[in-house]
């Protein structure tokens, strides 16, 4: 297919030229590098370009559903852009919030997020600093423990857990998503290397001059971790938005539910009739606050998985 | 008060713990020293972590309705998972092939587009890079629930964009192997973002004069790509197929929301299984559903210490 588009774009000499490029293997040569056009990179170029099309296209096509009227939707779905652009399923979304409260769902998201972002980053600042900085006996061994239980498979933890939180009074409440999930291993396995890695001179510079532990903590291990602390907090905040069985278990008041519980309904009952412009409408809704992140963070975002990746002690 | 602490330990600890490893305090402390930082995540991870792998496997032995007392029945749950005639034997082991199935296609699909695609993106003269990798990426960040909707729009049988487009008259998402295959291009569609990104820096890694030196002796791209690029990101390699695997076994709700398990429980995954039987709208088995999360933890394990082991013995 991609050596078709070649031939049209670029003319048969062209998509021969390519085949005997990749036969003899090398576009990287060094006599090759000031060449800005070569044909294998106009291959790469299309090949690149179809796939990101493909990748992007659905979301684009749900935004732009979501501007259609719903009669524009039922005559030709298949126009890929609007005829007009209207708001109407904006407008009936927030009408049926009496029983799609989709404004809800999405407060209550954004709480959910917020709060276990900002706490996995304090646990996690804080049992890092314990498991790296704190030289007590047998601390190693107790992280190693505390890794090796982690792997456990977590299929067998979500029945208990449920009857756990709801032991604790938590279904239907926040706490029941902001909580448990606090106490993932991975995370401070990052961060103690991490802290690992900063000199401990300055420690011990810091506590001959009378400083306390904690102060070591603020003052010199939290200015130094920023990096890692705000990969977790976006890793902790798109990980509770996007969280979905779990909240279908924990939430039963229509109310409470986050957003991603709340659109499984909304879909089985939108589809059922026809009501498409309205469920891409509460689609597009959902979606924007991660990509917002991304977009601002997208620097902290990239990194973060190098920085997982490296999970080699 | 932790100055004499530390003054003692300067005389006592830090001597031969200079000698030691990078990153370690001044000196010995004790444990209480400690509590304070690690006592958050203990206390959750107790709750949250270390409580409920005994209380699941307890659960497996019992039978149990969810709100009141489990009751022991010893290996009874097992005996009908195990038993032909029994209905928890016909869906366990019919989703359990289906979740293998799913993996066995899955795995494989994102572990290699995401490495083609992060081996294509290293191409010298190549512009846009960061904004191509930021779209494979950003599919990945879409929750499961809201990227199931986008794909049942794309693929409705009626007015869907791709019969639409195409004027293909394709049941999708009611008729196999249609549903197996939108399943597949949704998890694809989400699932390479993340690898990708983590091959992408794997690559730049990797040293360039050794694709100098092979060129030089005469090797193709295909056999620099075997002999150089796969031995050089062989860890990262390990690492996310270890991952994939394992969220692969975990697999819910794509099919929950895409197929809803059907066409006629062709994609119903077990995952699905355990929890209609915890967590339904009628009388819970949710001792049975512990037994099978169990098998399913059991298998998950095995295979994820096979692969830690091929790892190691690779290292």
């Amino acid at each position: 297919m991609s050596a078709a588009t070649v031939h049209q774009t670029q003319g048969g000499t062209l998509a021969r030229a390519s085949l005997a490029d990749q036969t003899k293997g090398l576009s990287t040569l060094p006599e090759n590098k000031h060449k800005v056009w070569s044909p294998s990179l106009v291959v790469v170029y299309v090949v690149l370009i179809v796939l990101a099309l493909v990748w992007i296209f659905p979301v684009i096509y749900t935004i732009s559903t979501s501007f259609k009227s719903p009669q524009e939707f039922l005559e030709n779905a298949y126009n890929f852009l609007p005829a007009k652009w209207v708001t109407d399923n904006y407008v009936s979304l927030l009408e049926a919030s009496a029983s799609y409260p989709v404004f809800n769902w999405l407060g209550n998201s954004l709480i959910i997020s917020l709060s276990h972002g900002f706490l996995a980053v304090c646990v996690v600042a804080l049992a890092g600093f314990g498991y790296s900085r704190i030289n007590f006996k047998g601390r190693d061994t107790l992280f190693f423990v505390l890794l090796l239980i982690s792997m456990f498979p977590g299929v067998v933890n979500m029945i208990p857990s449920y009857r756990i939180v709801a032991t604790l009074g938590w279904i239907n409440s926040y706490w029941s998503c902001i909580i448990p999930g606090l106490g993932n291993v991975a995370n401070i396995f990052l961060v103690r290397n991490f802290m690992k890695g900063i000199p401990v001179e300055i420690d011990e510079a810091a506590e001959i001059d009378g400083a306390s532990d904690f102060r070591i903590f603020r003052s010199i291990m939290l200015p130094a971790i920023k990096p890692i602390l705000i990969v977790i907090f976006l890793f902790a905040f798109t990980g509770a938005w996007n969280d979905f069985l779990w909240p279908t278990l924990v939430f039963n008041d229509i109310k409470k539910t986050p957003v991603t519980a709340g659109l499984q309904l909304l879909g089985n009952q939108m589809m059922q009739y026809n009501q498409m412009g309205t469920l891409c409408a509460a689609t597009c809704m959902a979606i924007i606050p991660t990509l917002l992140l991304f977009v601002f963070a997208q620097r902290y975002f990239l990194q973060s998985l190098n920085i997982t990746s490296g999970l080699k002690g | 008060m932790s100055n004499t602490a530390s003054m003692t330990s300067i005389q006592t600890g830090a001597r031969h713990e200079a000698s030691g490893k990078k990153g370690r305090p001044l000196g010995q402390k004790s444990f209480w020293h400690a509590l304070p930082y690690i006592a958050p995540h203990m206390l959750v991870f107790a709750v949250f972590g270390i409580i409920p792998i005994f209380f699941g496997i307890y659960l497996a032995f019992t039978r149990w309705n969810l709100v009141g007392s489990p009751k022991w029945v010893g290996l009874s749950n097992f005996k009908l998972i195990f038993d032909p005639s029994s209905y928890f034997y016909s869906i366990f082991w019919r989703d359990l092939w289906h979740t293998v199935l799913f993996v066995v296609i899955s795995v494989p699909l994102t572990i290699i587009v995401p490495l083609l695609l992060a081996v294509i993106l290293q191409k010298k003269g190549l512009h846009g890079v960061g904004l191509f990798q930021a779209i494979f990426y950003v599919p990945g960040l879409i929750s499961v629930a809201a990227g199931a909707l986008v794909w049942r729009l794309v693929f409705n049988s009626q007015f869907g964009l791709l019969n639409t487009t195409f004027r293909w008259d394709i049941n999708w998402l009611g008729k196999q192997p249609w549903a197996w295959i939108a399943l597949f291009v949704m998890c694809l569609w989400g699932g390479i973002g993340g690898n990708l990104i983590i091959y992408r820096s794997a690559l730049s890694g990797v040293d360039k004069d050794l694709y100098e030196a092979a060129s030089m002796d005469g090797a193709g791209s295909v056999r620099q790509f075997f002999a150089i690029t796969l031995p050089a990101i062989r860890l990262p390699l390990f690492y996310t197929t270890i991952m994939t695997t394992s969220g692969a076994f975990n697999v819910w709700g794509q099919p929950q929301m895409l197929t809803g398990g059907g066409p006629a429980y062709t994609t119903q995954v077990t995952l699905m299984d355990i929890r209609n039987l915890a967590f339904p709208s009628g009388p819970s088995a949710a001792g049975m559903a512990s037994a099978m999360a169990l098998l399913l933890g059991i298998i998950l394990m095995v295979i994820s210490l096979v692969q830690i082991f091929y790892m190691n013995k690779e290292d």
